[in-house]
C-alpha cells in the first residue's frame, strides 16, 4: 500500500501546479478560467511541433511559451474589453465557450490520442531516489519545488509588495481600483499574459507524466479545478496540499481493489466530502465570501 | 369521387409495394452501397471511405458488375448516436443501398444492428469496434476485433514469448467488459493458464501506481491498451526493461512507435498484415491502391480495401439481378474467401453472430519504428 501511495505522491506535485494556476487566475483577475489547460496545451503543442520540425529546444520553448502567453492574453483582452462589468459567472461561462472552441480546434490541428501523441521533452525523468519499489524521478522534485516556489513567491508578492497590493485591489474591486489610479486593464492584461506563459510551462512539465495528446492535456482542467477547490480558490498553501492529497488518493485507489475501477472518481468524492465538512457551519442563504 | 379514391388507394398501394422491395435501386442503374464512417469526432477514420471508393472506382473503370456501376455513399456519424441512426435509415430507406460496406464507426453496430436485421441488409464493416459488431446476425467485420485480438495477444505472451506471469492493464469502454472476460476465458480454455493480475481500471492520469503494482506482482508480460506516451515514459523511469509490453491494434501507429523509449520491450498485435511493410502477402494490392489515390497508409485503410474486395468478389458470384435480397442471400450462403491480409478465411454465413477473422501478427518497436516479427499470424490453439 505504501508503495502505491508514494507512487501517487509522484503525481501530486503536478496536480498542485495545475491547481495553483487556477487559483492564481482567480485571485488576480477574478475569473474561473476553464480554458486554462487548453491554452497551455496550445503553447506546449506549438513547442513540440517546432522541435519535431527540427528547431532547437530552447528557441522552440520560448516560442511555445510566447504562443501560450499570447493566446491567454487574447482571452484576457476579450474578458477585459467586453466583460469587465459582468459578474464572475458570466466570465466563467465565456471561458467555458472558449474551452470548447479550443478543444475542438486543438483536436483537429494536433490530432487525437493515437495520431496526435507527441514526444514531449523529458529533461527530468532520470531517477532521483528509490523508496521501496518506487523509483522517484527528478521531475517529481522539480514539480514540487516549482509548486512551493509559486506558493511562497506569489504569497510574498501579494502580501509584501506594492504590485501585489494593486493586483489584490484589481481582483477585489476592479472599478474602484481604476478610480484610485491603478491602471486596471493594463495590469489585468499583464496578469493574463503571465498566467498563459506559466500554464504553458506547467503543461510542458506534466505532459510526459499525464498525457501526450491535446485532448488529455486540455482536459486536465477538471483535475486543476478539483485541486483549486481544496484551497477554496483562495489559499495557495491549501491548494498545494490538495494537489499532493489528490495524487496520494489516486495511488491508493489504484492499489485498493474494491475501488480500483472507480479510481478516477474517488479523489473527487473525497474532495466533495471535504468541501461539505468545511461548509458545515455555514448558514443557508449566507453570501459566500471569495 | 369513388373512382378517384380508388385510384389514390391503388397509387398508394403501388408506392408501398415499391418501398417494401426497397434496396433494389433498379436493376439497370448503379448498384448503391452505403457506409457509416467516423470522419469527424473522437473516432476518426477518413481514409476508410476513400479506400473503399478507390476499389469501387477500379471496378467501375473495368466495366462494373454485369455492366452496372458501383455507387458508394459514405455518411459521417461524428461518433454521434443520433447522426449514426439517421445515417442508417437514410442509406437504407432513401438511398436504397443494397448493403453496407466498409463502415468504420465506434457507435454504428450497437445502434443500428436491429435496423440492419429488420431491413434484411448485410453490413461488412472495415473496422468492427464494439462487441455488437461481432455478435449480430447481419454484421460481419473483416477485422478480428478487440476481443479475438486479446485472446491472440494472451496466447502470444504465454505460448510464443513463454512468459509465465501474464498481466493485463486495460481501459474498458462501456459495455465491453463482458467481451474481455470471454476473450480471457478462451485463452484459459486453450492453454489452461490464468492471469497474474487483471486490472481493467486504467484510465487517464499518472500511470506510476499501476506500474509499481505490476512490478510488485512480478508481471513478465503486460497487455496494455491505453495512452502510450506517459505509460512507457514512466515504465522506463521505473526500470521495467525486462517486461514484455503487448499493446492492442489501436496503438499500432507511427506516432506511438516514436514515443517508446529505447530500452523498453513493446509489441503490438495487428489485425491485418502489418501495414508498415508493404511487401507482406496481401499488402501489395492495398499499398498500390492507397498510394495511387494518395490515401494515408493506416491499418484501417487495409480493412477498407479488404471489405470492398470481399464485397466485389461476392457480388461477382451473384447470378441474376443484384438487389438487397440477392446480396444478403449471397453473403449468408457464401463460400469462405482466403484473403492473405488476415489470419483466417473470411466468411459471412447464416449464424446469429459473426467473427470470422481470428489471429494476429505481431510487431515490435525498434529504434522508434515498428519491426514485423517473423512468426506469421498467431491463431490461438493453432500455432
Amino acid at each position: 500500500m505504501l508503495n502505491s501511495i508514494i507512487a501517487g505522491l509522484t503525481s501530486g506535485g503536478v496536480y498542485a501546479l495545475l491547481g495553483l494556476c487556477v487559483v492564481l487566475t482567480y485571485r488576480l483577475v477574478a475569473v474561473v478560467n476553464f480554458a486554462m489547460a487548453a491554452t497551455g496545451a496550445v503553447g506546449a503543442f506549438t513547442m513540440v511541433s517546432l522541435t519535431e520540425a527540427g528547431l532547437n529546444v530552447w528557441p522552440a520553448l520560448i516560442l511555445g511559451v510566447a504562443a501560450g502567453a499570447a493566446l491567454s492574453g487574447l482571452l484576457g483582452a476579450v474578458l477585459v474589453r467586453w466583460f469587465s462589468g459582468h459578474d464572475e459567472r458570466t466570465k466563467a461561462a465565456v471561458t467555458v465557450a472558449i474551452y470548447v472552441a479550443l478543444m475542438a480546434a486543438g483536436l483537429r490541428i494536433f490530432g487525437n490520442n493515437t495520431s496526435g501523441a507527441r514526444n514531449f521533452p523529458r529533461p527530468f525523468d532520470s531517477p532521483a531516489f528509490t523508496v521501496g519499489d518506487v523509483v522517484v524521478p527528478q521531475a517529481v522534485l522539480v514539480s514540487l519545488a516549482f509548486a512551493v516556489l509559486i506558493t511562497v513567491g506569489v504569497g510574498l508578492l501579494l502580501s509584501r509588495t506594492g504590485v501585489g497590493l494593486r493586483l489584490q485591489a484589481l481582483s477585489e474591486r476592479p472599478e474602484t481600483a481604476q478610480v484610485v489610479g491603478i491602471p486596471a486593464p493594463r495590469l489585468a492584461m499583464a496578469v493574463w499574459v503571465a498566467i498563459g506563459a506559466l500554464t504553458t510551462l506547467v503543461i510542458l512539465i506534466v505532459a510526459p507524466r499525464l498525457g501526450g495528446d491535446f485532448s488529455t492535456l486540455g482536459g486536465l482542467i477538471a483535475t486543476a479545478l478539483a485541486v483549486a477547490m481544496v484551497g477554496a480558490f483562495r489559499s495557495l498553501p491549501l491548494t498545494l496540499l490538495g494537489g499532493i492529497l489528490l495524487g496520494c488518493l489516486e495511488g491508493f485507489a489504484a492499489f485498493w481493489e474494491p475501488v480500483q475501477q472507480y479510481r478516477g472518481v474517488v479523489p473527487f468524492l473525497v474532495i466533495l466530502v471535504l468541501l461539505w465538512w468545511r461548509s458545515r457551519h455555514e448558514v443557508w442563504d449566507t453570501a459566500h465570501s471569495r | 369521387m369513388k373512382r378517384s379514391l380508388t385510384s389514390i388507394v391503388a397509387v398508394a398501394a403501388l408506392a408501398l409495394a415499391t418501398s417494401a422491395c426497397g434496396g433494389d435501386s433498379g436493376t439497370d442503374g448503379p448498384i448503391k452501397i452505403g457506409a457509416i464512417n467516423g470522419i469527424t469526432g473522437l473516432f476518426q477514420t477518413p481514409e476508410v471511405p476513400k479506400a473503399v471508393q478507390a476499389v469501387f472506382d477500379e471496378v467501375n473503370k473495368a466495366g462494373g458488375i454485369n455492366g452496372r456501376k458501383l455507387e458508394f455513399i459514405s455518411k459521417d456519424d461524428a461518433m454521434n448516436p443520433q447522426r449514426s441512426t439517421e445515417a442508417a435509415i437514410d442509406l437504407i430507406e432513401s438511398e436504397e443501398v443494397v448493403a453496407l460496406v466498409g463502415s468504420s464507426s465506434a457507435v454504428d453496430c450497437g445502434l443500428n444492428r436491429a435496423t440492419y436485421s429488420n431491413n434484411k441488409i448485410v453490413s461488412i464493416p472495415a473496422v468492427g469496434v464494439d462487441a455488437t459488431c461481432f455478435s449480430s446476425p447481419n454484421i460481419a467485420p473483416v477485422n478480428p476485433g478487440p476481443f479475438k485480438l486479446i485472446t491472440a495477444m494472451l496466447y502470444y505472451a504465454s505460448e510464443t514469448l513463454k512468459r509465465d506471469k501474464v498481466c493485463m492493464y486495460y481501459t474498458v469502454l462501456p459495455g465491453s467488459g463482458g467481451g474481455i472476460e470471454t476473450a480471457i476465458k478462451e485463452w484459459t480454455d486453450i492453454t489452461g493458464k490464468s492471469l497474474t493480475v487483471k486490472d481493467l481500471s486504467v484510465g487517464q492520469g499518472d500511470p506510476t501506481p499501476y506500474l509499481v503494482k505490476a512490478k510488485a506482482a512480478g508481471c513478465q508480460a503486460i497487455l496494455y491498451n491505453a495512452q502510450v506516451g506517459p505509460w512507457f515514459a514512466q515504465a522506463a523511469t521505473q526500470g521495467m526493461t525486462d517486461v514484455d509490453f503487448i499493446m492492442g491494434a489501436n496503438s499500432y501507429t507511427d506516432a506511438n512507435a516514436a514515443l517508446i523509449p529505447a530500452k523498453i520491450n513493446a509489441y503490438a498485435g495487428t489485425e491485418w498484415q502489418p501495414y508498415t511493410d508493404a511487401t507482406l502477402p496481401g499488402n501489395e494490392r492495398w499499398s498500390k491502391i492507397v498510394d495511387a489515390n494518395k490515401i494515408q497508409r493506416t491499418a484501417f485503410s487495409q480493412g477498407a480495401v479488404m471489405a470492398a474486395d470481399v464485397f466485389v468478389e461476392v457480388l461477382k458470384g451473384i447470378k441474376g439481378d443484384i438487389t438487397r435480397e440477392s446480396v444478403t442471400n449471397a453473403f449468408k450462403n457464401m463460400k469462405p474467401i482466403q484473403y492473405p491480409m488476415v489470419g483466417t478465411p473470411y466468411v459471412f454465413g447464416p449464424g446469429n453472430a459473426h467473427n470470422p477473422i481470428e489471429g494476429s501478427r505481431f510487431v515490435k518497436v525498434l529504434n522508434g519504428k515498428w519491426q514485423v516479427l517473423p512468426e506469421g499470424f498467431i491463431v490461438p490453439g493453432k500455432n
